[in-house]
């Protein structure tokens, strides 16, 4: 009966979100450390399922849609993972938040749906099954919306639409691909290797195929893959705090996590490997890091910078999955582990820029390495991690991923190698040429700009440090993880 | 199990810590002449420390980073080779680089990268496996391209930039060697001759031609090899006068020392002798060293020459390393430690003349002999070092290289190749002495009276004297190295 406690870590930040935004309090905004300890505190009892092993069992029903068909909560490895990166990560971002919307308008409902944002993203790393996880995938558009349209400025209005109709029309598309799955798979369960074990009865094999591909595409504009990626860009001009968790982490996180488990555990790897589908999946996947790299060294504004490396990167995991086998998941998992902590360092660095130096702009940057050393040394050692340098994480992801490839051989294989240096050469440039402007800026530019500019307060700077230091140390001492995954691969 | 030896680390740690310790207390206003000590004191102490530490056998195991990647470090001869050059190279250029860098705002992030990318190249020269070494090289590179854009114009940040982009596509070429190797056993511990799992690789070996090549060309690129060079000439110019010095003078060996390390410590040399990838080596380091010759003989800009120089004279390194015999192998690793010693004076005497003078074309140093004695001296005694003339040092590496060509069996290029490095060794006298010759002997028309003193301080040509000092005694008495690297050699073959 343990099993029923999964429910909670979901519920209880929705609920504490919709309750902050019914219940006006006393002084204008609720305390940043009671936020904070709700927040925390559902960390602390996630950590505490997931280490004690209350998890493991067969899974807590939260209601049943039909006599067969039930919402319901799992914590296998695979959600393990997402879930503990998840409810790592978010409490840090809460406290970054704090300090970043100091000033800002529309605190309250923005801290109620950041906190509401957290029980859904955690819901669908919980998901036990297919519908469990379209469900939350839902609700994850519905809650996140309104946080890209915070500012109301007629461009965030204009972003915030376009991510809904982005968002919603895939969700569609990803509906039929999961109605597939229910109506001719064995089992709705998540199950490794797939429900289709004896091959579909009663339905061509290239109809499933497409409906794969179609959900593929559905859930992946959440990953941004191109051609669906626009809306990420478009997104960046939410607050800070907004873009790094919710389009580096969560949402974008969950496009690929969804697609993990519609690629490896509904469909299952060998029922699609070597067919049509695959190829034209892993070739839009390749596309993606190719136009994000690009695109990203063409980009002078900060974040969205930021954001076309989120496009690139995010098909770095999608490249470990397209693999269509084990050593392609783990691939997967590592990077979708390591790219939360790299990203998430280099957003908050650009939103501490802008926070203190308001600066939107690359070539705003010059000189301000000097004021803001620690942002500047963070972003620095994000980037050189984003484009694989050892000793950091990067390193290890690529590693993986570029194995993985190489086991699968053939043209994908070699495709997917060149793709993948090419995309880290492209990293050096647009990562370290921010670093080369913030710390060698030409002799004859004017600095004056820059005075008065200093690091944030320790809000934003703890975040920031333990990210590094995260990764850094996953970097220097990856075996744990890697052993975790290769026993739920 | 080997026993583990932690004294290895201090050579590596040591370094990177006082680097960083000179960023972040580099500001304090101290007087020049006390950051200046403190600083040869460091160089000093990890120069003993490396010659201490780094004994032949020693092995250290950091740990694994995951099942593939193991981080070892362990000595053989030629990591004490290298790790001895680059300690004395760079306790010498950091003394120099102390005065010629004294007045300058960027002090401390000069020498704080300075030293850290010392403790990072004594690493990678103690690797002891492939992926430990490639590990060092990426950092190596992040660390050293900073110092190229010192002078923060908008040509050095370009130029740092280039240097970096250049060397990161070189890596990672070469880390597409090490991907597709693995299977075969490469990131076993270095042994001489080559470790790759012959049986595994029957049926595979394109995969492994294909990647010895994009490992020689990946290296090569921070040896300045065609088709990857472009980034040299543009580099080690614009980097202050002791860092180009390094930089020519022991940063492009690494990329020597890496293929070194990646052909015949892994790969092994008997899989890739006669094949095509050992033509398009040779033809590879042909092309650099006429090219490189060809474009210092036509450049007017002092630095700019020096650099061309070394892309020429690097290469010499790779055709010795290419034709694989023993004979070529001494006479290219030889050339390894004459050239480092030889560059790095070249370029300080170079910066020693903007230091003083200002003139930074060639044509501008008429009559710098009577200014500067005792630089130009030393400068030509290495330059006639480097075309070759015994009986200082450079004779006698072109000598090995030379004869280990002849007796390759590898025509045309057994006698093509004497023949090219013939040729360079012509224009190297060519771009080297006209500044000997107009700056000892401006003319009858050069102006009359008593020239200006403009000898350096003291500090500054002193390690200038050393190194010409160590290139004449290594001529005459070559014998302490070549032993040595005969012995390397003979593993190998």
């Amino acid at each position: 009966m343990m099993q029923g406690i999964l429910i909670i870590p979901v519920l209880f930040p929705i609920i504490a979100g919709i309750a902050m935004i019914i219940i006006k309090p006393k002084a204008k905004v609720y305390s940043p450390w009671f936020i904070e300890g709700i927040v925390l505190l559902n960390s602390i009892l996630v950590w505490t399922i997931m280490l004690t092993g209350m998890g493991r069992g067969d899974g807590a029903v939260l209601f049943k849609l039909t006599y067969d068909l039930s919402i319901y909560f799992r914590l296998d490895g695979a959600g393990m993972v997402f879930t503990g990166l998840v409810s790592f990560l978010w409490p840090l971002a809460t406290l970054y938040a704090f300090e970043y919307m100091e000033h800002g308008e529309h605190i309250r409902s923005f801290f109620s749906l950041y906190t509401m944002t957290y029980g859904v993203t955690l819901g669908i790393a919980m998901a036990g099954n297919l519908v469990t996880l379209y469900m939350f995938y839902e609700m994850l558009t519905l809650v996140t919306f309104p946080l890209v349209l915070h500012d109301r400025t007629r461009e965030a209005r204009r972003a915030s639409r376009m991510y809904l109709y982005y968002s919603i029309g895939g969700a569609a598309c990803a509906f039929m691909g999961l109605v597939f799955v229910l109506v001719y798979g064995s089992t709705t369960d998540f199950t490794l290797g797939g429900v289709f074990g004896g091959g579909a009865q009663g339905v061509d094999h290239n109809i499933l195929l497409a409906m794969y591909v179609l959900a593929f595409f559905g859930f992946g504009v959440k990953a941004a893959i191109v051609p669906v990626q626009k809306w990420l860009p478009a997104a960046s001009v939410a607050p800070t705090p907004v873009t790094a968790l919710l389009h580096a982490v969560a949402v974008v996180k969950s496009g690929a996590f969804a697609i993990i488990r519609l690629t490896y555990y509904s469909y299952g790897a060998d029922f699609l490997r070597d067919t049509w589908a695959h190829y034209l999946t892993a070739a839009f996947v390749m596309i993606t890091i190719l136009y994000g790299s690009t695109m990203a060294v063409k980009e002078i504004h900060f974040k969205k910078r930021l954001a076309y490396s989120t496009i690139s990167n995010v098909s770095y995991i999608l490249l470990g999955v397209v693999m269509m086998s084990p050593a392609g998941l783990v691939a997967a998992f590592t990077h979708l582990v390591f790219h939360a902590f790299m990203k998430i360092c280099s957003f908050f660095s650009a939103g501490a820029v802008m926070h203190r130096a308001d600066r939107n702009y690359v070539y705003e940057l010059d000189g301000l390495g000097y004021k803001m050393p620690i942002t500047f040394a963070c972003y620095t050692a994000s980037g050189l991690a984003l484009m694989g340098m050892p000793p950091f994480a990067g390193f290890i992801s690529k590693w993986n991923i570029v194995q993985a490839a190489l086991s699968e051989g053939g043209i994908l294989g070699t495709c997917a190698i060149v793709i993948l240096l090419y995309s880290a050469l492209m990293t050096a440039i647009y990562m370290l040429s921010v670093t080369v402007r913030a710390f060698f800026p030409a002799k004859d530019t004017v600095l004056t700009a820059n005075d008065g500019v200093s690091d944030p307060g320790w809000k934003m700077l703890v975040p920031l440090v333990i990210f590094v230091i995260v990764f850094t140390v996953m970097g220097i001492y990856a075996k744990p993880l890697i052993q975790f995954l290769e026993e739920i691969c | 199990m080997m026993n583990n030896n932690a004294t290895l680390l201090i050579p590596i740690i040591l370094p990177i810590l006082c680097g960083i310790l000179t960023g972040m207390f580099g500001k304090l206003r101290l007087r020049a002449r006390y950051k200046g000590i403190a600083i040869a004191g460091m160089l000093a102490a990890e120069a003993v420390i490396v010659i201490l530490a780094l004994r032949i056998g020693r092995v250290f195991v950091v740990g694994s980073i995951n099942s593939d990647i193991r981080i070892l470090f362990r000595v053989d001869a030629l990591s004490r080779l290298f790790g001895a050059l680059v300690a004395f190279v760079w306790f010498l250029t950091g003394i120099y680089a102390c005065e010629y860098l004294k007045k300058d705002r960027h002090f401390d992030s000069f020498f704080a990268f300075y030293l850290m990318t010392e403790g990072l190249i004594v690493a990678l020269s103690v690797a002891g496996n492939m992926i430990t070494f490639y590990m060092f090289f990426e950092m190596m590179t992040m660390l050293s391209f900073p110092m190229v854009m010192h002078d923060r114009t908008h040509e050095a940040i370009r130029a740092g930039l280039k240097y970096m982009f250049y060397s990161v596509a070189g890596a990672l070429m070469s880390l597409v060697a090490i991907f597709m190797l693995t299977p075969y056993g490469y990131l076993g511990d270095f042994k001489a001759g080559g470790i790759l799992d012959i049986e595994a690789l029957t049926g595979h070996e394109q995969v492994l031609l294909v990647s010895a090549l994009l490992m020689i060309v990946g290296l090569g690129t921070k040896a300045g090899m065609f088709p990857m060079h472009a980034w040299l000439p543009t580099a080690h110019p614009e980097a202050p006068a002791p860092a180009s010095a390094v930089l020519s003078g022991v940063i492009t060996k690494t990329g020597v020392i890496g293929i070194i390390r990646g052909v015949f410590y892994c790969i092994g040399p008997r899989l890739l002798a006669g094949t095509w990838v050992q033509h398009v080596w040779i033809i590879l380091s042909l092309i650099t060293v006429l090219m490189g010759s060809m474009m210092a003989y036509r450049e007017p800009m002092f630095k700019k020459r020096l650099a061309y120089s070394t892309v020429s004279q690097v290469s010499y390194m790779m055709f010795g390393l290419s034709v694989m015999n023993s004979v070529a192998f001494t006479g290219a690793v030889s050339h390894i430690v004459f050239h480092s010693l030889i560059k790095t004076t070249l370029f300080l005497v170079a910066g020693a003349v903007i230091h003083q003078t200002g003139h930074t074309r060639v044509d501008e140093l008429k009559a710098i002999g009577k200014e500067m004695p005792v630089s130009m001296i030393c400068y030509t005694i290495v330059s006639l070092g480097l075309i070759g003339i015994p009986p200082l040092s450079g004779f006698v590496s072109k000598w090995y290289l030379a004869s280990g060509a002849l007796m390759s069996g590898t025509t045309p290029y057994s006698w093509l190749g004497p023949v090219i490095l013939l040729v360079s060794a012509l224009l190297t006298a060519g771009y080297l002495l006209p500044v000997t010759i107009r700056g000892f002997f401006p003319g009858v028309n050069y102006g009359v009276g008593t020239p200006n003193r403009a000898e350096p301080d003291a500090i500054m040509y002193l390690p200038m004297i050393v190194m010409a000092v160590m290139t004449l005694i290594l001529g005459i008495y070559p014998g302490f190295i070549t032993a040595t690297i005969q012995l390397i050699a003979e593993g190998i073959f």
